[in-house]
Parts: structure tokens; C-alpha cells; sequence
């Protein structure tokens, strides 16, 4: 093995800015999974409409 | 070295640095913006009516259906797009996307999109939408598009669904009304595209993209766009015709349909040199123009309840 074989293959390790960068693309899609339950909320109170309520508890 | 600095390495070569607008840019969203206006205006001019929140859910749902197979066409295309330079700069020629991240990106929407709209419209408004994913993502991107000159031709096909999608939505079949609607997006789409290809078609020759002009010639092309918008513009009156589209629409379809003819016969007579581009770019941005401008009166006149109706003669 050579004197580099233990440094990682493959591509640079990320930047600060590149993990900045990351980190927005996760907000963003937290963001679009919060918006994802809303969506189904409002859509299935639509569908069902008042029958909702109507249920045994 | 860290177990840190290893986990970075690993993890850049499975996932990229893209931000959020990068792949919103893989949705195609301009085509997206048409596709929303065109299957709303299918929404509004069927027979019938459908709760606002499940019409928004609806178009939503077609909205990133149709996004979704732009980002399987750029995931496929990524090798021709780096060779051209209207699509150079896409997030995967770029490296700001990794192939692999829009692939999965592209699926999960697909069969997202499909299933809500499934669940809030009907079986067969979502079927149509796999189906126009389908015809996209595959029938055009990966055999039409670098097979035949007639690519964008019978590729057409899957940007003329979504009115289609959008009457289904509402009634649960089709009707003539979107068949209509259908047919005018269909016709529209060769004279909007080859006006464009006869501007490129170097970029397309480099990345052995067989378009009309650099197989049949731009005089040949010339000639079809002609064609195409002779046999278009009596086709996008017919909705006043039939008793969808008001006086207004008659009004608009007649003028600007002129205005494409004219257009047309423009890039035919001037085939050489500077003239010829500015022709043919005349003609691709007024295309898009006249498309947005039909379906919004139709949306206009059906959807707000303006219509100063004509009489029926056909249909």
C-alpha cells in the first residue's frame, strides 16, 4: 500500500459554503413536507365534508 | 484523518450540493406554467363543476406530474444537453444535480403526483397522467426525440394532454371539448418548435438530434410550418363554434391566428441570413404568446362566467 492509501477516494469533502448550501435544500424540503400534511389535512376534510365528524369515538 | 472528513467523501458521491431552485429548474417550470394554464382552461370549459379545493389539489397534482417528467427527460438528455448551449447551463450538464438524485427525484414525483391525483380527482384523470408522463419520459425523450424528424410531432402529443386530464377531472371522461383543446396544442407545437430548430440546428447536428431542418432541410421546414398553421388557426376557432369559447375568443383566435399565419409565410419568404433569425425567433415567441392567449379567454370567459356566447354551430 502506498504512503496515501489511507486518505478517502473519490471527491473533495464538502465546503462550508457548500454545506451551507445543503442545509437550505433540508429546510427547503421540510418545508414541503409540512406543506405535504396540510395538503392531505384540507383535501380529506373536503373529500369527507361534514361526515367527518360523523364517527364513533 | 476524521471519520467526519470519510462520511463527507461518501456522502459527495451520493448526493450533490443543489440547492432547492435547482430542482425546481429540473421541473422545466415554464412548461410547467403552460401545462397549469392549459389544464385549468380544460377544468373550465367541461360540462360540470368540481369543489375549488380539489380543482387546486387537482392541478397541483397535474403541475408536478408534469414537472416530474421534465426532470426523467433531463435526467435522460443529459448527455445532448451538455453539447448544446440552450441547455448547457441545465443543474445536471452544470453538475449542480447528480444524474442518479434526479432520477429518484423525477420517479417519486411521478408516482406522487399520479396517486394524489388518484385520490382527489379519479382513476381515469390519473391514468391519463401516467400516461402523459409515460409518453414523454419515454415514448418521446428516450425513442422519438433522437429516432425521427416527427419527434416533436407525435411528442406534441404529451403537452396537449393535460386539457384532457383536466375535463376528466371534472366529469370523469373525455369529451369534445378537451379534444378541441387537444388538437390545437397538437398543431401548435410544430410551427413553435421548428421555428426554434431552424435557429439551433447546429446545436441539434452537434448532439445528433435528427430535428426537421437538419434532416429535411430548412426549406422543407419551412414549407410544414406553413402547413401546420394553416391547418391550426381555423382548428383554434372551433371552440367558438361549438359554444365554449365567447365572441371575445372569436375575436382573439381569428386575429392572432392571422398574426401566426403571417408569421409563418414571414420565415418561409426570408430564408437567408440575419432576416431568417429574427423571423424565426418572431414567430417561437409569439407562438407561445398566441397559446397563452387562447386558453386564457377560454379560462377568462368559461371560469369567471364572461362569456358573450355565440351561437352554436357545431357540436
Amino acid at each position: 500500500m502506498s504512503e496515501h492509501g489511507n486518505r478517502p477516494q473519490g471527491p473533495a469533502p464538502f465546503s462550508p459554503e457548500d454545506m451551507a448550501r445543503r442545509r437550505r435544500r433540508s429546510v427547503a424540503l421540510a418545508l414541503v413536507l409540512g406543506g405535504l400534511v396540510i395538503f392531505f389535512f384540507v383535501v380529506t376534510l373536503v373529500k369527507t365534508g361534514p361526515a367527518i365528524m360523523n364517527r364513533p369515538l | 484523518m476524521s471519520a467526519a472528513f470519510e462520511t463527507r467523501s461518501e456522502a459527495a458521491m451520493t448526493a450533490s450540493t443543489g440547492e432547492a431552485r435547482d430542482f425546481f429548474a429540473l421541473l422545466k417550470p415554464r412548461v410547467m406554467s403552460l401545462v397549469v394554464v392549459t389544464a385549468l382552461t380544460g377544468m373550465a370549459t367541461a360540462p360540470g363543476t368540481v369543489h375549488p379545493v380539489l380543482a387546486a389539489a387537482a392541478l397541483l397534482a397535474i403541475a408536478v406530474g408534469a414537472g416530474a417528467s421534465g426532470c426523467l427527460n433531463m435526467w435522460y438528455d443529459a448527455d445532448i444537453d451538455a453539447l448544446m448551449s440552450r441547455t448547457a447551463k441545465r443543474p445536471i450538464p452544470s453538475g449542480r444535480i447528480l444524474p442518479s438524485e434526479a432520477l429518484a427525484f423525477g420517479l417519486t414525483l411521478s408516482v406522487g403526483s399520479v396517486l394524489v391525483l388518484g385520490l382527489v380527482a379519479n382513476a381515469l384523470a390519473a391514468a391519463m397522467l401516467a400516461f402523459t408522463i409515460f409518453f414523454y419520459a419515454v415514448v418521446y425523450s428516450m425513442w422519438l426525440k433522437r429516432w425521427t424528424p416527427q419527434n416533436i410531432v407525435i411528442g406534441g402529443a404529451a403537452g396537449a394532454f393535460p386539457p384532457m386530464i383536466g375535463e376528466a377531472v371534472v366529469t370523469g371522461h373525455f369529451g369534445w371539448h378537451s379534444l378541441v383543446l387537444f388538437a390545437i396544442i397538437f398543431l401548435w407545437t410544430p410551427p413553435h418548435f421548428w421555428a426554434l430548430a431552424l435557429v439551433k440546428s447546429g446545436d441539434y447536428a452537434r448532439a445528433g438530434i435528427p430535428m426537421m431542418p437538419n434532416v429535411a432541410g430548412p426549406a422543407a421546414t419551412r414549407r410544414q410550418i406553413v402547413l401546420y398553421s394553416l391547418i391550426m388557426a381555423p382548428v383554434a376557432v372551433l371552440p367558438a363554434l361549438m359554444g365554449f369559447g365567447g365572441a371575445l375568443y372569436l375575436a382573439v383566435s381569428v386575429t392572432t391566428g392571422l398574426a401566426m399565419i403571417g408569421l409563418s409565410l414571414r420565415v418561409w419568404r426570408r430564408s437567408e441570413g440575419q432576416p431568417a433569425v429574427k423571423a424565426a425567433y418572431s414567430l417561437f415567441g409569439f407562438s407561445i404568446l398566441y397559446l397563452f392567449l387562447l386558453f386564457a379567454v377560454l379560462l377568462v370567459e368559461n371560469g369567471l362566467g364572461l362569456m358573450w356566447a355565440l351561437p352554436v354551430v357545431i357540436g
